[in-house]
């Protein structure tokens, strides 16, 4: 009996329900509540990612419920930068209450839909059920849909309603994909066993038709892709990510893409036995293409958080490249950027967060000179930029390298060229609007807020300071996560090893 | 057995009138009934499979309490809340009409036609699986064309409930044996994210006096 599973995702439900209860009675109470639990839940997730470094499988109701090491690393992340975000949500909500934003009885909505999504992300990356993996990535977008309208504003009602209905549909596709590849496997399992089950689906992939394989391919990538903001399903993304409270920003483009791509790992490497080049060459294409589109549209952006928005679905496109070549280098190199993403955007977003807190707005030619005033954010942010574009001693250098010689590995030293020219335009972006932001001129003199700026409280910076601090670690030292990663990629390939 | 064959093709082909209703209909309380209609023929057809196996009854009486009445209830209440003229599409009445057909009529033919492309075992190929198979994608598509082709935020709900009929439909011919917990948890989906959805649409009336799409502009590029 592996239980941790069970309370995995049970304590931030539960968290989340005594919030929805009794969160009026007390303000203390739900932001207690909220901390502790995703302590907790942080805690656990830590000890279960330890074990499955070891190549340990934890499981629980015949398998319902199994985690692997690639389950454990994003489950982990989650819980990681759930806890983060809900400690960093502490001031900056109190601040949203103080300049009137919002009304103090709504902390108890933000609170509980919080805890809620991270129980639904936590239970999508530890269910072995590829129906119940699409009700609860499905969930995930339901638990944020009023975190994203949060505001309840025309922008945010805007950003609510295209979230909700975009990824409704999107994922409805998933579902066909799901029921087909269900449909075309049972037959070949045996009755003893539970065709449902994603571990016995790979097991027979070869033999369900390929007609039938490839319709689910491509179901499964337009559902799973919209989640993950892979184009042309990405409007949604930078409406939402934008739109949102920033904590909920970073949860959103730190972990719940990531649990779509998660999904879509679960899912499609199912077929990598029975893999045709032609597949392949399409998920690579569409992946740097996803990469283009995004780092073309972020550069065009004057609004911070629709910059790093943007952002997201670029690099979104390096983890599809990677995973889409299927080899274990290509595997190992999506996984770890999938990683190194969700450190370095959380913290970015963080950062963008505390900026627009103090200075009151976040388009980027309002704001300037606010280096000296917060210097912690100003290194947090450069930290984060300097991860993103790729630059050496920072994570983001290791896993896109270790992409960019996967595809060159693969003979496709065209998308090895087009994700470095990305990867030089991401460190431009990023570092031109850190310096305008942190070092130039407001070229927006009306914004007299700029003249009272000084640096957030300690509970905002601590989280963006740990991040940054990961981003150098592992970037000096890389071999630190390599048994997590290692373990995670020989998982999807020992899950697809039976012809 | 060949009558019930026929009973069946007549019901699975009469969805695809009802989401005609569903989607043409300019009053949405009118098609709010229409696709109240549509579950009934829906719910009917499940129990007439379930004959043959009985784990489909539970599926046939979750499909009528979340799509006869939880839905259609919150469906009333939010158009009843907000307004029952559907907002002017961009697609004229005739139009639309017109290019609907052509859809049902090329989609259902060669999904008929070349069944063996998206049916996963030799059972699901023959009749009334196959007739049911043809049904269930013709009606995800004609949601999905009504999510693009309309304006009305409500209607695009309506769009989006008759492309997941279109889904839930192919579950019987797909995979009848699924266990009640997944069954609850897709329909629960559905319920959750139709009440979010009228419920921010809700939000952008008060907002915008409308609930026209079109009006949301204001995130674009």
């Amino acid at each position: 009996m592996n239980s941790e599973i069970l309370y995995l995702f049970v304590i931030p439900a539960l968290a989340g329900t005594a919030i929805f209860f009794f969160g009026n009675r007390a303000p203390l109470f739900r932001e207690g509540i909220a901390v502790l639990g995703s302590a907790i839940t942080f805690l656990l997730s830590l000890h279960i990612a330890v074990c499955t470094i070891h190549g340990e499988v934890l499981s629980l109701f015949q398998e319902e419920l199994r985690v692997d090491a690639l389950s454990g690393l994003v489950a982990g992340l989650v819980a990681f930068i759930g806890l983060i975000a809900v400690i960093y949500s502490v001031p900056y909500m109190r601040k949203e209450v103080e300049k009137g934003v919002i009304l103090p009885g709504r902390l108890r909505s933000y609170y509980g839909w919080t805890m809620l999504f991270l129980s639904s992300m936590l239970w999508a990356t530890t269910t072995n059920n590829i129906i119940m993996l699409w009700v609860l990535i499905e969930g995930t977008t339901l638990a944020s849909v009023i975190l994203v309208a949060f505001y309840w504003n025309r922008n945010a009602l805007e950003a609510g309603y295209k979230y909700a209905m975009l990824l409704t549909v999107g994922i409805t596709f998933a579902l066909f994909g799901c029921i087909l590849l269900y449909s075309g496997a049972s037959p070949h399992i045996p009755s003893a066993l539970d065709p449902l089950k994603i571990t016995e689906i790979a097991k027979i992939s070869g033999k369900i038709p390929k007609s039938v394989l490839l319709l689910s391919l491509a179901l499964l990538l337009a559902g799973f892709g919209t989640k993950s903001g892979i184009i042309p399903f990405h409007t949604w993304l930078p409406d939402a990510h934008a739109e949102a409270p920033t904590p909920i920003s970073a949860l959103l483009s730190g972990v719940m893409i990531k649990v779509g791509v998660y999904a879509l790992i679960r899912t499609v490497t199912v077929f990598y036995p029975v893999y045709p080049e032609s597949i392949k060459l399409f998920v690579v294409v569409l992946g740097v293409l996803t990469m283009l589109v995004g780092i073309f549209m972020a550069l065009m952006q004057d609004d911070l958080k629709r910059l790093l928005a943007y952002h997201s679905v670029s690099q979104m496109g390096y983890i599809l490249v990677g995973l889409g070549l299927g080899t274990y280098m290509g595997i190992y190199g999506g996984l770890f950027h999938l990683l190194n993403h969700t450190l370095f955007k959380a913290l970015l977003f963080l950062c963008v967060g505390a900026i627009s807190s103090v200075a009151g707005t976040r388009l980027i030619h309002s704001l300037g000179g606010l280096g000296s005033k917060m210097p912690m954010t100003a290194l947090c942010f450069f930290v984060g930029a300097l991860a993103m574009g790729g630059i050496p001693l920072f994570n983001g250098f290791m896993s896109k390298l270790t992409i960019f010689l996967a595809c060159a590995k693969a003979e496709m030293m065209w998308a090895t060229v087009l994700a470095i020219i990305t990867s030089l335009l991401t460190l431009f972006c990023l570092l031109h609007a850190g310096y305008r932001v942190f070092m130039g001129k407001a070229e927006d003199v009306t914004n007299q807020a700029n003249e009272n700026i000084k640096e957030v409280s300690p509970l905002m910076w601590g989280g963006m300071v740990v991040l940054a601090l990961l981003c150098f670690v592992i970037g000096v030292y890389p071999q630190m996560v390599f048994p997590i990663l290692d373990e995670s990629a020989r998982a999807i390939s020992a899950m697809t090893a039976h012809p | 057995m060949e009558e019930s064959v026929k009973l069946i093709s007549t019901l699975s082909l009469s969805l695809i009138i009802t989401s005609y209703f569903v989607i043409e209909l300019r009053n949405l309380r009118y098609s709010a009934y229409a696709y109240i209609l549509q579950a009934l023929l829906m719910c009917t057809l499940f129990v007439i499979f379930a004959r043959q196996n009985p784990g489909l009854y539970y599926w046939a009486l979750t499909a009528f309490v979340t799509k006869v009445v939880i839905i259609p209830y919150l469906l009333l209440r939010y158009i009843r809340r907000t307004t029952d003229h559907e907002f002017r599409p961009f697609i004229g009445y005739l139009g639309s009409i017109v290019l609907i057909s052509i859809i049902v009529l090329v989609l259902y033919r060669v999904t008929h036609q070349y069944i063996e492309f998206l049916a996963p075992t030799p059972s699901a190929m023959k009749e009334p699986f196959r007739t049911n198979l043809a049904v269930s994608l013709t009606i995800f598509i004609m949601g999905l064309y009504c999510i693009l082709s309309r304006r009305d935020a409500i209607k695009t709900v309506h769009g989006l409930l008759v492309l997941e009929n279109g889904v839930h439909l192919s579950l019987i011919s797909l995979t009848p044996l699924l266990r009640e917990t997944a069954i609850i948890g897709i329909v629960t989906d559905v319920v959750v994210a139709a009440y979010l959805l009228l419920y921010i649409i809700f939000g952008v009336f008060k907002e915008f006096g409308s609930t026209d799409t079109f009006q949301l502009k204001g995130l674009r590029w």
